[in-house]
């Protein structure tokens, strides 16, 4: 791809630390674009310095505040500020691609300090409220900064648009479609099974809406088993169930990437009956380039990967009811499934990093027609000037 | 003097208000013509592979006429019929591909694959243009920003009627 090297500021907002969609989305890119040949320097919080990789420069140790229904581990402040300017400064980069700028983070500080070539990604989609209102005319000056905007999917360039009316390039999350599509299918999960994997207890994952459609599914299906993988207290969920449903679940735990990989190959039927909070649903472009058939809720996110149902099964979000019937008609109906996956498998290859990847630095070149590579915001230079800062 | 303090802060804050205003739609205006460099490059390509397409094994001599003179009509036209002309040379590329499904020679698929890479490029070069340019409408309409001319001499930018979906 590249004729020359360039060189690439990533910022991203939250704590490298934790693990999360955005800080893997911004790993996997940066080493990816870093094996093409690129010089790419990512700016985060984090915790413990020690840890990072070569690649990752530490922000500073990030705050947790709640923000948009979770806990988000973020950083801001003066310190932060200067940290953001010295790395501007000192990285001297071709290009700055800014995750999550419309949250107040290291992020917007850098769009903020920054001018020149910058990219933002937009990963979150949320409902609009009213406290937009409030801050969109500080945000508006710095966002429209950006020299091109990308969304991670039509739900979260439909948030921007609501939100801060702009619009934004359409490129999905990546994954390592290969790690998925060689994985082995492991005996113990296949069969009549049920696969669920993430946080279970957060309400809106949904695992309660599967428990109440159970009884209706085991009806039809007597030798039903469900397979939960994913951190959290089992025994919080095993108390509510019904006691005859308890031994058919099988709670795995946190798993490592090549077992999730073998799991989701395995599972008869990989389930998401998330309520929603979903922006993009990577789980499920996974699952698909394993080759399993899925069954998801039809919020937005999950409508527009499957391809509003070509690529997997959709039921209507938060109706056990559907879900049981459709489930025992994927259940019943082996071939069928099996084609729908199949055409999902080939459909997962458009996620795959070779291709997101290289969408994402078409937009890094686009952005850098006519720039002169990222400096310090002139205005900011003026008043360093007159405070007699060091440059 | 105290009683003049306030006064005075708020004349600075106007000030600065204003120079940041002027800032950012300068920072607009600028990013109006590089997107629309960038758009007009690519196009320019699009109409040199056009030709090319022509010239080769892929087209007809009917089509190869018809493409050769869209392409040259969108290269030569002046910025109010460039959009019209791009079009006709979306189409004319259209209908070429879209019967032409079986094709031969490394070459030919050469061309067919940059072409389509170069749609796709092309799409987002228009997005970005258009966003700049609606934009910038957006800042100055702004009242004080047509009170106080920061605008200066910058000439309204043209919205550029691309139907980025019909590519």
């Amino acid at each position: 791809m590249p004729l020359s090297k360039k060189k690439i500021g990533i910022v991203c907002p939250y704590g490298w630390d934790t693990p999360g969609g955005v800080q893997s989305h911004v790993g996997d890119l940066a080493e990816y674009l870093i094996r093409q040949g690129h010089h790419v320097s990512v700016l985060a919080p984090a915790i413990d310095d020690e840890k990072l990789p070569d690649y990752v420069t530490s922000a500073g140790r990030p705050i947790s505040i709640p923000y948009n229904g979770a806990v988000a581990r973020i950083l801001f402040g003066p310190i932060a500020f200067s940290r953001v300017r010295q790395w501007i400064q000192a990285g001297d980069f071709d290009v700055l691609h800014l995750h999550e700028p419309a949250i107040p983070s290291i992020s917007l500080l850098a769009c903020w300090a920054a001018e020149g070539p910058m990219v933002g990604t937009f990963h979150a989609a949320a409902k609009r409220q009213k406290v937009s209102f409030a801050v969109v005319p500080f945000l508006e000056p710095v966002i429209e900064k950006l020299t091109a905007r990308i969304a991670v999917s039509e739900a979260a360039r439909e948030t921007l648009r609501e939100h801060l009316e702009t619009d934004a390039i359409v490129v999905p999350n990546g994954i390592y479609a290969s790690r998925y599509s060689d994985a082995h299918v492991d005996p113990r999960w296949t069969g009549n099974t049920l696969g669920f994997m993430g946080r279970f207890e957060e309400k809106r994952k949904g695992l309660d809406i599967l428990i109440a459609a159970l009884p209706t599914i085991i009806s039809q299906i007597p030798d039903l088993r469900i397979f939960v993988a994913g951190p959290g207290d089992s025994k919080e969920v095993l108390k509510d169930i019904d006691p005859y449903l308890r031994d058919r679940f099988s709670f795995l735990g946190r798993i490592s990437e090549s077992e999730k990989a073998d799991f989701l190959a395995s599972v008869g039927l990989y389930i998401a009956p998330n309520t929603g909070g979903e922006s993009f649903g990577i789980i499920l472009a996974e699952a698909l380039a394993a080759g399993a058939s899925v069954i998801a809720s039809d919020i937005p996110a999950f409508d527009s990967l499957l391809g509003h149902g070509d690529f997997g099964t959709l039921f209507t979000s938060e109706d056990p009811a559907d879900l049981a019937r459709q489930v025992i008609a994927l259940l019943q109906d082996e071939p069928g499934r099996r084609a729908i996956a199949e055409r999902g498998k080939i459909f997962a290859q458009n996620f795959d990093w070779e291709v997101v990847a290289e969408k994402i630095y078409d937009v890094y070149e686009m952005a850098m027609v006519g720039g002169n590579g990222v400096s310090l915001l002139s205005e900011n230079r003026a008043w360093n000037r007159f405070l007699g800062r060091q440059q | 003097m105290s009683k003049y303090f306030p006064l005075i802060l708020f004349i600075l804050f106007i000030g600065w208000y204003l120079s940041y205003s002027a800032t950012r739609l300068d920072r607009l205006h600028h990013r109006v013509e590089t997107s629309w460099a960038n758009l007009d490059g690519l196009l320019q390509r699009r109409a040199a592979i056009a030709i090319e397409i022509a010239r080769s094994d892929i087209s007809d001599p009917a089509s190869a006429m018809l493409l050769t003179f869209a392409a040259h009509q969108a290269r030569d036209a002046s910025f109010r019929d460039r959009s019209q002309a791009e079009m006709g040379l979306t189409g004319a590329l259209g209908i070429l591909i879209e019967s032409a499904d079986d094709i031969s020679g490394p070459i030919e698929k050469d061309l067919i694959l940059e072409l389509t890479d170069l749609t796709a490029k092309i799409k987002m070069a228009i997005a970005m243009h258009v966003e700049a340019v609606s934009r910038t409408h957006m800042v100055r309409k702004k009242w004080f920003i047509r009170v106080f001319r920061l605008a200066g001499n910058a000439p309204e930018p043209v919205t550029y009627e691309f139907e980025g979906d019909v590519l």
